[in-house]
């Protein structure tokens, strides 16, 4: 397995995708957007695409019905992230079938862990009107109010929780 | 630290702090020259201009952006005849005055649009055009009724109205005195520029 | 205004899409590179044992915020047109502070998730269902949270909007925080060995 490379080339590399995709489409990156398209197009599968268009939150992500999900930008992006991801990983001989977690839990623990911690970034994500990539990234190098304020709030959050979940990662 | 950290930390300090010293980028001068257009920053006024011409301002170039046969019927003095697309080749120095007027305004504003989009900060447009020019240089009108205001105004016009040889006149009546911006605020109808200059031409001047 | 390539025309809806998954390629391939693929890697950040999120995040987005100015300046891009999240100050801030805590506990967020599950991770798996399940949990509260979800919108702001200073002036602090905060971490690092 090759190491990781610096972080500070791999930012830069991210910088210029981020950089590329305002220049090329207008808009940075997002991922929370493509899960939110993809729970849409599950929701109009569970009760119809016509119920699934009357909610409020769920309207906005199905401009085609069904299959809007198929043609969202940022879906199409997350495969990219994918693959992107496997290859890169391919190639520096760092793939690998398993769970990562800290040493005092079990794979389980994670698991679960790894659960929770979604669906409170998934609630997280919607209040906030991204992630990470969407507002913190994205935004932030556009020098977003909002996103500056979810970059400040994410941190901190997470720097108070720590603490809590040590056990979880030492 | 790294040779290639010490170089990014270089280019990214660098490129930072100039930011700081850097002016609008492109994307926000229409912005900003929307809101010149707002405040009216785009406007030279008619007695202005006179007092610019009679001091003989070095970088002062007037544009009458009118037909070739309107320049030739009347124009303001040291004004040279251009169309939006002559214009547009002139390459006047950067620090230059330079005046704008045509029939309406429309052309006068579009080329002020451009000119500024080219880089050159001391544009205006003359608000009423030729019409302004007679009404408050060359031909200015005092009515019997006047306002104090309204005869020192006068007396400045008088100057400049004899040295740009037209003809100014007291003791008028009110229905003869122009009216523009600078009177009442009532818009002035598009062809009055014409009507002004075809009064000037019916005394033979 | 040559770019934004979509808002000047050279590029149609089509080919918006086509580029879509190579531009997440990029993204992908970076994030791997970078580790943050791998959950410990990220959550060391907030026990100051792995700073890597810090330096590779606020790399990227100093190289992003640099290279966006500068191009606007020179007038290849039209940042009028770039599309800026819009802000709600108080919606944002709870999310930022969920969304906080559910990436602590989680180790991986919605984009290295996908990174982490592509790679073999089950644990990216783990963190994409509960996204899931997370937004559709929301969703079917949305109803009682509508009002509260639309408070304190403020419209696309920027920073430097809301300070009233240039851009550029707002661009300069955020270059010289971030590179504090790279030295910062230098000396964090130094300290531990």
């Amino acid at each position: 397995m090759t190491a990781y490379d610096d972080p500070y080339l791999a930012g830069v590399g991210l910088g210029a995708v981020l950089l590329g995709a305002y220049v090329v489409v207008g808009h940075g990156l997002g991922a929370s957007g493509a899960f939110a398209s993809v729970v849409a197009a599950g929701t109009a599968a569970a009760v119809g695409t016509a119920r699934a268009s009357a909610m409020p939150a769920v309207a906005p992500y199905l401009p085609q019905g069904i299959s809007s999900f198929l043609r969202d930008w940022f879906v199409l992006e997350l495969v990219g992230v994918a693959l992107g991801g496997f290859c890169s990983a391919w190639l520096g001989g760092r793939l690998r079938a398993g769970v990562e977690r800290g040493p005092h839990v079990n794979n389980g623990q994670r698991m679960y862990a790894a659960i929770v911690g979604g669906v409170l970034m998934g609630v997280g994500a919607k209040f906030a009107r991204g992630c990470t990539s969407g507002q913190a990234l994205t935004g932030g190098a556009l020098l977003s109010a909002g996103s500056w304020i979810f970059i400040a709030t994410c941190f901190v959050s997470a720097y108070i929780v720590a603490p809590f979940a040590r056990r979880l990662w030492q | 630290m790294m040779p290639i950290r010490r170089v990014l930390a270089i280019v990214a300090a660098t490129a930072g702090l100039a930011a700081a010293a850097a002016g609008p980028g492109s994307s926000e001068r229409a912005t900003l020259l929307a809101a010149e257009i707002s405040a009216g920053a785009d406007h030279i006024s008619a007695p202005e201009l006179a007092d610019r011409i009679m001091r003989r301002e070095p970088t002062l170039q007037i544009f009458d952006l009118r037909s070739a046969s309107e320049y030739e019927q009347l124009h303001i003095a040291t004004a040279r005849q251009a169309s939006i697309e002559t214009l547009a080749r002139e390459h006047p120095s950067a620090d230059a005055t330079i005046v704008l007027y045509s029939e309406g305004s429309t052309h006068a504003a579009q080329s002020w649009v451009l000119l500024r989009l080219r880089g050159y900060r001391h544009v205006y447009v003359l608000r009423e055009g030729l019409y302004e020019w007679i009404a408050r240089v060359l031909e200015p009108r005092l009515a019997v009724d006047a306002t104090a205001a309204e005869r020192a105004e006068f007396e400045r016009a008088a100057e400049h109205s004899r040295f740009f040889g037209g003809v100014p006149l007291a003791d008028v009546a009110r229905s003869e005195v122009p009216v523009g911006y600078w009177t009442s605020g009532r818009t002035v109808p598009v062809d009055s520029t014409k009507q002004a200059v075809a009064g000037i031409r019916r005394r033979g001047c | 205004m040559t770019t934004p390539l979509t808002e000047t025309g050279a590029l149609g809806s089509v080919g918006e899409l086509l580029v879509a998954p190579l531009i997440g390629f990029g993204f992908g391939w970076f994030l791997e590179r970078g580790g943050l693929g791998h959950a410990p890697k990220l959550a060391g950040q907030f026990y100051l044992t792995d700073l890597t999120v810090f330096k590779v995040m606020f790399t990227a987005l100093v190289t992003a915020m640099l290279g966006a100015f500068w191009l606007d300046q020179i007038g290849l891009l039209d940042l009028r047109l770039v599309y800026v999240p819009e802000t709600f100050v108080v919606p944002q801030a709870v999310g930022g502070i969920v969304f906080g805590a559910g990436f602590l506990i989680g180790g991986l967020c919605p984009g290295t998730s996908c990174v982490a599950a592509a790679t073999g991770r089950l644990d990216g798996l783990g963190v994409i269902g509960g996204m899931l399940a997370g937004i559709a949990v929301f969703n079917t509260m949305f109803d009682r949270i509508a009002t509260f979800y639309q408070s304190t919108a403020l419209g696309a702001v920027t920073l430097t909007d809301l300070a009233g200073v240039s851009r550029g002036l707002g661009v300069a602090c955020i270059t010289v925080m971030a590179l504090a905060g790279f030295a910062l971490a230098a000396r964090l690092e130094r300290v531990r060995r």
